[in-house]
C-alpha cells in the first residue's frame, strides 16, 4: 500500500508509486476537532485559499495557470470523520512523460505552495471582498441542502437522533457561524490550521520517492506541531422509546428515513461483521430491503441501508408513497427482525461477502479512492491491506450476522412528505 | 480481430464485428484490478415511432418504454439477475438515455462468468403480464423521485421548451400515466426490433486478456441463433430551428431561484468527424465565454449573481443538440441579461484570442488524458462515440487541429436569439 514517511512531528507523507495511472494525484489533509463554529471557519477558509493567492492574485489568473498546465486540477473541500474535521486539498496533473520538456509536476508543487503558503493576507487580515463572497457561497451551499429532499431528510433525521453531536454536525458548520466570520478571524483560522493541525500528505502515481521528499521539503515548509489524537466517539445504545417525526414540504414523494443505533463502531472488533450485516439488510441489490420492499411489494424505487460506522448508526432510506408509511415501516422492521431471528441464508452471506470484496478491490483502480480508504483504515492498522479485510469478511458466519442484527435498535422514524391533503 | 494502437495515449484496443453483427471492443488496462463491461443497444427514449421487426407499418409506443424494458430485462423466470451477479461478486446496473440503453457490470473476479450472465440476460427476454404490472409501482416511485429534484426539472424542462416535436422533449422514464399503458407485448415488439446484435456493442475494459475474452464472446454468440439483421427504420417529426417555448417558470419548494438558459443547436444532422469537431469546438467556446477564467464568471461571481451551483454544458446527439448555462441565483433577471449579453458580445466582436484557444486546448487534452484513468468513462464514452460514428481516441488529434474558424462556426449553430429558452424555478411566494 502506502509508504509512510514522517516529515515532522504531526506532518506525515504517504507515498504510493504505481504506473497504473496517466496522472499523479496529490492530496493534503488538515485534521482538527469537529465543532460547528470552526467547521464554518475552515470551510470558508478552504474556499478563500482555492480562489487566489499572492502569486496569482485573481481567480482568473490562478485558473489560467492551471489550464495552461494541461488542465491540472486543484481544489479544496471539507469533510468530517468521527469527531474530526478535515480540510482537503486535491491536486492532479498529467504525467510528464506525455508532454516532453514541460515539467508539469514541478510546476504543480509551485501552485500548491502558492495556495497553501502564499495567502493574500495584508495587515493581519484576508481581503474583505473575497471573504464576503466566499461566506456567501458557503452560506448558499448550506441552504441548498433544503433543495435536495433526500439530503435534507437525512440531515433532519440525524439532528433528531443525535442533536448537537458530531453525527449531526455539518462539515460546513452553520449559517450563523458563517455570518460571524471576519477577514481578521479568518486569518486566525488560517494560522491555526497551518501551524497546529495534523497534516497528512498523499502522493499516488509514477513518481520517484526521493524526489518527492526533496520537493515537499522545498515547496511545503510545514513546521513540527503537536497534533492531538482524535477523540473516539462512544455510541449511544440505550433502550429509549422510538421518536416518530413527520415534516412537510411542497413535494410529491415521501422520504422515509429510519435511524437505528448500534454499539458497534469503526474501532470495534466486530466492525467487519457489522459491514456484512448491513450488506444483507439493505446494502446491495440482493439484500432483504431491495428484494422485499422494492421487488416483492413494488413500494419503492430505492430502499437501502447504510452503516455510518464512525457514529454507531445504521440508517434506512426509502422513497415511498407517503400514504403507505406505516406499511413501509413495518416491512423494514420486519426485515431486521428476520435477521435477528437468524433467518439468513448462506446465499445472502456469500453474495454480500463477494460484493464487499469487489468494492474494496475496485477501489484500487482510482487513486483518490486508494487515498481515502487508506486514510480511514490506517487508523486501525498502518499496514492495512485489502486482503486482510477480505479474510475478515470471509470468516463471518450466519450466527455472527444474527448477533450483529441483535445490537441494532430503532431510535427514529422520520418522514418528509408533501403538503397535499394536509387539511383532510 | 483488429488491433489498433494509440501510441500517444499508450492505449491499445482490439475490435471485431461478429457474424451476427455484434461489435465487440476490448481494451486491456495495465495495473487495473477490475473489469468493466457494458452491453449497449442503440435504442433509447426517442425511438418511439418505428417499423417493428418484420412489419411494414410504423407504430408509436407508449412513452417511457425503453426505460421500462431496461428494468424488466433483469427479471427472469428463475428470479432476479442481480442475484447471479452478486454471487459472482459483480456489481451490476443499467441505464437508459435518449438514444441508448446500457447494461453493465464491474467485477474483480469471475469476469467470464459475469460476461456470460450479462450476455444471457440481455439476449433472453422474459416478460409476462404479472411482471410488467408489478414494475409499474417501482417505476412510478422512480418518476416521482425525479419530479421532486429541482435541478432535474430545470434541465429537462429546458429541453422540453426547446423542442416542439422531437421526442427528446419527452421524459426518458415517461410519466406515471403513460407507463400504465405498457404491456408485455409492447416490450417484446421493442425488444425484437432494437436488441438485435447488429444494433449493439459490447465493450470490455480492464484486467482482461483480449484474445481469451474475444474467443469467449465469439463462442457464446455462435451458440445462439438470431434472425438475419434488418435495417431499423425510425421516424422523427420535422423540427424547426428555433426554440419552441421562449420562457417558462415553475414553482417548487426551493431555497433560492434557479435559472437555466437553453440554446438549441442547429447542426443536429451531423455525425462522425464533423460532429466531433462541432462538439469539441462548442465546448471550447462555452469554456472561454463562461468558464472560471472568463470576464463573465468574474463579474457574475463578484456581484453574487451565481454561486457554486453554476454550470454550463454542450450536448449533441443524432437529431438534437443544445448548450445550457445555469445557476441558482437570487437575481434571475439580472443573470439572464448578463448571459444574453455575453452571447451577444461574442457575436458582435469575437472575444477568443489565439492564446486563449491554445490554453483551452491544453486544458481539454489534459482533461481527456485524466478521464482515461476511468474505465467507466472509456466504456460509456467509446460506445456513445461509436453510435455517432466517431472514435473516442480521435479527441486529442482533433483538439490539436481545431481552428478559430471552427469555433466560430460551432458557436453560430446555437447562438441565434431565436434559439434561446429561459427556464426558471421559483420558491413559493412568501406566505401572508
Amino acid at each position: 500500500m502506502f509508504n509512510k514517511i514522517k516529515l515532522q512531528d504531526g506532518v506525515n507523507l504517504y507515498i504510493r508509486k504505481t504506473e497504473q495511472f496517466k496522472t499523479v494525484n496529490v492530496t493534503i489533509k488538515w485534521k482538527a476537532s469537529l465543532e460547528e463554529k470552526s467547521a464554518s471557519d475552515r470551510t470558508v477558509l478552504a474556499n478563500v485559499l482555492e480562489e487566489s493567492n499572492r502569486s496569482y492574485p485573481t481567480q482568473s489568473e490562478m485558473r489560467k495557470a492551471l489550464d495552461q498546465l494541461y488542465g491540472t486540477v486543484l481544489f479544496t473541500d471539507v469533510s468530517k470523520r468521527s469527531s474530526q474535521h478535515i480540510v482537503s486539498l486535491y491536486a492532479e496533473c498529467v504525467n510528464d512523460e506525455f508532454f516532453e520538456g514541460e515539467d508539469i509536476f514541478k510546476q504543480l508543487w509551485r501552485l500548491i505552495r502558492a495556495t497553501v503558503f502564499e495567502p493574500k493576507i495584508s495587515d493581519g487580515a484576508f481581503e474583505q471582498a473575497v471573504v464576503d463572497r466566499e461566506k456567501r457561497n458557503v452560506r448558499d451551499r448550506i441552504r441548498s441542502i433544503y433543495d435536495d429532499k433526500t439530503r435534507y431528510a437525512q440531515k433532519r433525521m440525524l439532528e433528531i437522533m443525535r442533536p448537537d453531536q458530531p453525527a449531526s454536525i455539518s462539515a460546513y458548520g452553520t449559517e450563523e457561524a458563517v455570518a460571524a466570520i471576519t477577514p481578521e478571524s479568518l486569518r486566525q483560522t488560517y494560522d491555526d490550521m497551518i501551524h497546529q493541525d495534523l497534516v497528512e500528505i498523499y502522493v499516488v502515481g509514477d513518481i520517484d520517492e526521493r524526489e518527492i521528499i526533496a520537493q515537499i521539503k522545498e515547496f511545503l515548509p510545514f513546521n513540527a506541531r503537536k497534533a492531538k489524537k482524535q477523540d473516539t466517539i462512544q455510541s449511544e445504545n440505550t433502550a429509549i422509546p422510538v421518536k416518530t417525526v413527520k415534516e412537510r414540504q411542497d413535494m410529491k414523494q415521501g422520504k422515509l428515513h429510519l435511524g437505528f443505533s448500534t454499539p458497534i463502531t469503526f474501532l470495534h472488533p466486530d466492525y467487519n461483521k457489522m459491514q456484512v450485516m448491513n450488506g444483507i439488510f439493505g446494502g446491495f441489490a440482493h439484500s432483504k430491503l431491495f428484494m422485499n420492499v422494492r421487488e416483492k411489494e413494488s413500494m419503492a424505487y430505492y430502499a437501502n441501508s447504510a452503516f455510518a460506522s464512525q457514529y454507531g448508526i445504521v440508517y434506512v432510506t426509502a422513497g415511498i408513497d407517503a400514504e403507505l408509511e406505516d406499511k413501509a415501516v413495518k416491512l423494514i422492521i420486519a426485515q431486521l427482525e428476520t435477521m435477528q431471528q437468524g433467518d439468513i441464508s448462506e446465499l445472502e452471506l456469500n453474495q454480500t461477502v463477494a460484493l464487499l470484496e469487489n468494492s474494496i478491490r475496485s477501489s484500487n483502480d482510482s487513486a483518490r479512492s486508494q487515498i481515502e480508504i487508506y486514510d480511514q483504515y490506517k487508523e486501525l492498522e498502518e499496514n492495512f491491506t485489502a486482503e486482510e479485510l477480505i479474510s475478515k469478511w470471509q470468516a463471518v458466519t450466519i450466527e455472527d450476522v444474527k448477533e450483529m442484527a441483535d445490537t441494532v435498535h430503532l431510535e427514529v422514524v422520520y418522514l418528509l412528505s408533501g403538503k397535499e391533503g394536509e387539511e383532510q | 480481430m483488429k488491433e489498433i494502437v494509440f501510441d500517444e495515449l499508450q492505449e491499445k484496443i482490439y475490435t471485431e464485428t461478429l457474424d451476427n453483427g455484434l461489435k465487440v471492443v476490448i481494451l486491456p488496462k495495465r495495473g487495473y484490478s477490475k473489469t468493466f463491461v457494458t452491453f449497449t443497444t442503440k435504442y433509447g427514449s426517442i425511438d418511439r415511432t418505428f417499423k417493428p421487426h418484420g412489419k411494414d407499418e410504423f407504430i408509436t409506443v407508449p412513452d417511457g418504454i425503453a426505460h421500462f424494458l431496461e428494468h424488466k430485462m433483469f427479471e427472469k423466470e428463475d428470479g432476479d439477475v442481480f442475484q447471479k451477479f452478486s454471487l459472482n461478486g459483480a456489481s451490476a446496473n443499467a441505464y437508459t438515455t435518449f438514444g441508448r440503453t446500457a447494461y453493465l457490470f464491474s467485477a474483480t473476479n469471475k469476469v467470464k462468468e459475469n460476461t456470460k450472465v450479462l450476455l444471457d440476460f440481455v439476449q433472453e427476454p422474459y416478460f409476462t403480464k404479472e411482471t410488467v404490472d408489478k414494475e409499474k409501482g417501482i417505476i412510478a416511485q422512480e418518476i416521482t423521485m425525479y419530479d421532486d429534484q429541482p435541478d432535474w426539472r430545470l434541465y429537462f424542462g429546458s429541453i422540453e421548451n426547446l423542442y416542439e416535436n422531437h421526442p427528446v422533449k419527452i421524459d426518458i422514464a415517461g410519466t406515471v400515466e403513460s407507463i400504465q399503458d405498457i404491456t408485455a407485448e409492447h416490450l417484446y415488439t421493442c425488444y425484437e426490433t432494437f436488441y438485435h446484435p447488429s444494433n449493439m456493442l459490447l465493450f470490455i475494459v480492464g484486467a482482461v486478456d483480449p484474445q481469451e475474452m474475444m474467443a469467449f464472446v465469439k463462442e457464446d454468440q455462435a451458440k445462439k441463433t438470431f434472425d438475419a439483421p434488418e435495417p431499423i427504420e425510425r421516424k422523427f417529426p420535422a423540427e424547426p430551428n428555433h426554440a419552441d417555448i421562449p420562457e417558462r417558470t415553475l414553482t417548487m419548494d426551493v431555497s433560492k431561484p434557479k435559472l437555466n438558459i437553453g440554446m438549441k443547436c442547429n447542426a443536429a444532422d451531423q455525425q462522425g468527424q464533423e460532429m466531433l469537431e462541432t462538439e469539441l469546438s462548442a465546448n471550447l467556446v462555452l469554456d472561454s465565454l463562461f468558464g472560471r477564467t472568463s470576464p463573465f464568471y468574474e463579474k457574475a461571481n463578484d456581484e453574487g449573481l451565481i454561486d457554486e451551483s453554476f454550470s454550463y454544458e454542450f450536448s449533441m446527439e443524432d437529431g438534437y443538440g443544445f448548450a445550457m448555462v445555469g445557476s441558482d441565483t437570487e437575481e434571475p433577471e439580472r443573470l439572464e441579461t448578463l448571459i444574453k449579453q455575453t452571447i451577444q458580445n461574442a457575436k458582435d466582436y469575437w472575444p477568443v484570442k489565439e492564446e486563449d484557444l491554445d490554453r483551452m486546448r491544453r486544458k481539454k487534452i489534459g482533461q481527456f488524458m485524466r478521464s482515461l484513468n476511468s474505465i467507466e468513462f472509456i466504456a460509456n464514452q467509446y460506445t456513445r462515440y461509436e453510435f455517432n460514428e466517431m472514435n473516442l481516441f480521435d479527441v486529442v488529434p482533433t483538439l490539436e487541429k481545431l481552428s478559430m474558424d471552427k469555433l466560430k462556426q460551432a458557436f453560430s449553430t446555437f447562438s441565434d436569439d431565436q434559439n434561446y429558452t429561459i427556464f426558471t424555478i421559483m420558491p413559493p411566494a412568501a406566505e401572508q
